[in-house]
């Protein structure tokens, strides 16, 4: 084989090298004038939604800062001539704004404490104890995330006048707590299946109590999940107004949707308060968004994907 | 698999406290309201026993009913008209922007209110120009006077403006959903369809779309059955009205039991709309996995 050279040919690819030549600028003109058109077109499709999703809300900023002539006779985007700050202060004199902040925080931390604190039992129990009906529960559970929350409110409110609890923030937090368990109990479930069973092992031939484990160990190790719920819960409890508008009628035991409802139906003679007190209304929780919002979308999306 | 072995006891310890708060709470109410749907009831006088008098009502003889179940489902088509644009956003983010977190959270931003807020705040944009309304204002601008209208006290209109509302709100929410199933797609797959001589929308056609159908479903399902549950929205920008125009299923059960006072009926209605619910989530979930075998 020694004989047969390999010889490279003097002009390798001939023609190719030709014809690329000939048509290379062209054609990567082209291509670039086709690439910046559709990169132009794409980052246009992009920034539409970022207005349409943003500019209402910034909208109702200006309209809260403005004077009632000002919203009447103004075009769809004018900023207020002079910022209008007292419509907020007067927004948050006649309205018990921080009576109903305060009542949304309790009504959801409570409620969020008691559903980590349940479901987190309940998902270790499915997910780690040889029992007969473990499966059983978790299709009670999972059921129960397609029964629409607004198909109970009679029912309930009927229970709850029975147990004189309507009208007080218990018959909220009892609700929500049990419409929020599901999701929580699949999601935190979901994740102790995964944790190794050689520490719990270990920890129970040490003479841990079951309790123990639970505590010092499943609980601590089970915070990416728990982190979760909590965002899911928080975001479904924090807005939620039906059950709030259903069940409670005393004004000082609204929370912060329902107030904002009260608010905006009964004063309607300023405009500008009406916006102050909706922004009012929403800033804690874009506050929070704004903060979190890595963990939020997070969070929500977990939430969708495995419930 | 070594599982722990432990009394029974200590399950029901557990288990037992969370189980009969679910139970008392959201199964036993539904049961109630089965049985309560029978009754011929305004939740003063005492009870009578109607059979299924209620049901023949609402399927023959209530004038609200159907219609609103028609409002229903064309609101749970309404909400899945998105899905495919946002999947398609979704591919493009991927692509074309290196931070699509940053936008996608942007997108979001209108999930995380309140009805409450979301309902009054587009009430204003829906308002009359001489009122201030946004999008009337914004139609004249561009020349459209004769497209404005006042939104949501058209009968014939009111529906599409609340539909358009919840389109608006969920936008951030399926994109998010989409966009992390894209990005969950392994790169290696792209780079070996490349190798292969597939690129762009063509690598999407053999790629994406068969890996996206698990999560294109979770947003057809969510979208789905939340338009199907639709109520708190509907209830705060027109709580049914302008003449019923706008009852959906839900206000329609809300208005018959806590206005009407018509506990039974109201019971009957949100027995069929639970039905409703477990149906069309079953049906749902054989129609994708049907597909999902098709395609893998």
């Amino acid at each position: 084989m020694r004989n047969v050279k390999h010889k490279r040919p003097k002009r390798p690819y001939k023609d190719g090298k030709r014809l690329s030549e000939k048509y290379k600028n062209n054609v990567f003109r082209e291509t670039y004038t086709f690439l910046y058109f559709k990169k132009g077109f794409v980052y246009l499709l992009f920034a539409i939604p970022v207005v349409t999703q943003l500019y209402p809300l910034l909208w109702l900023m200006l309209y809260s800062l403005k004077t009632n002539e000002e919203i009447l006779g103004g075009s769809f985007f004018s900023f207020p001539k002079v910022f209008q700050w007292h419509n907020y202060s007067e927004a948050y004199k006649s309205g018990s704004y921080l009576k109903y902040l305060s009542n949304s925080v309790m009504v959801t931390g409570i409620t969020m404490v008691f559903v980590i604190l349940l479901s987190s039992m309940v998902a270790y129990a499915i997910s780690r104890f040889r029992w007969r009906y473990g499966n059983l529960v978790m299709t009670i559970f999972l059921m129960g995330m397609m029964i629409p929350m607004q198909a109970t409110l009679l029912p309930l409110m009927i229970i709850f006048k029975n147990m004189h609890i309507l009208n007080t923030h218990m018959s909220l937090i009892l609700p929500y707590v049990a419409f929020s368990t599901p999701i929580a109990v699949f999601i935190l479930s979901g994740f102790m299946k995964s944790i190794p069973h050689e520490i719990e092992e270990s920890a129970f031939i040490d003479g841990a109590s079951v309790y123990r484990i639970f505590r010092a160990i499943i609980l601590p190790v089970s915070v990416p999940p728990v982190m979760t719920v909590c965002i899911l819960t928080f975001i479904n409890i924090w807005n939620e107004y039906i059950l709030a508008a259903t069940f409670i009628s005393s004004e000082k035991l609204k929370t912060l949707p329902f107030g904002v409802y009260t608010f905006v139906s009964q004063y309607s003679v300023n405009y500008g308060n009406i916006g102050a007190f909706l922004v009012m209304g929403a800033l804690p929780v874009i506050l929070i968004y704004f903060f979190l919002s890595n963990q939020i979308t997070k969070g929500m999306v977990a939430g969708a994907v495995k419930g | 698999m070594k599982v722990l072995k432990v009394p029974a006891r200590t399950i029901a310890v557990f288990v037992l406290p969370c189980l009969l708060l679910y139970v008392c709470l959201v199964f036993a109410p539904i049961l109630v309201s089965f049985y309560t749907g029978l009754l011929q009831w305004d939740g003063i006088t005492t009870a009578k026993f109607a059979g299924f008098a209620n049901f023949k009502d609402m399927f023959l003889h209530d004038p609200v009913f159907w219609p609103s179940v028609k409002r229903t489902l064309l609101y749970a088509v309404a909400s899945m008209v998105e899905i495919p644009f946002c999947l398609l956003m979704a591919i493009l983010l991927n692509r074309y922007v290196r931070k699509g977190n940053t936008l996608v959270s942007i997108y979001f931003t209108p999930v995380i209110l309140s009805v409450v807020i979301i309902g009054q705040l587009w009430k204003t944009i829906y308002d009359p120009v001489s009122m201030g309304g946004m999008l009337n204002g914004v139609l004249i601008f561009l020349g459209l006077d004769s497209w404005t209208h006042n939104w949501i006290t058209e009968p014939k209109i009111a529906m599409f403006a609340l539909y358009a509302v919840s389109l608006w709100q969920y936008f951030g929410y399926h994109l998010l959903i989409q966009y992390t199933g894209v990005q969950n797609i392994p790169d290696e797959l792209y780079e070996a369809a490349k190798i292969d001589g597939a690129d762009g929308f063509k690598a999407d056609r053999y790629i994406t779309f068969p890996l996206i159908i698990p999560i294109f479903k979770i947003s057809i399902v969510l979208a789905f059955i939340g338009s199907l549950q639709a109520f708190d929205l509907v209830m705060v920008m027109t709580a049914g009205g302008p003449a019923h125009a706008t009852d959906v299923i839900s206000t329609h059960m809300y208005n018959s039991s806590f206005l009407s006072f018509k506990y039974g009926y109201g019971s009957a209605i949100a027995s069929f709309l639970v039905i409703l619910c477990l149906v069309f989530t079953a049906g749902i979930n054989t129609i994708f996995n049907k597909l999902e075998k098709k395609f893998s």
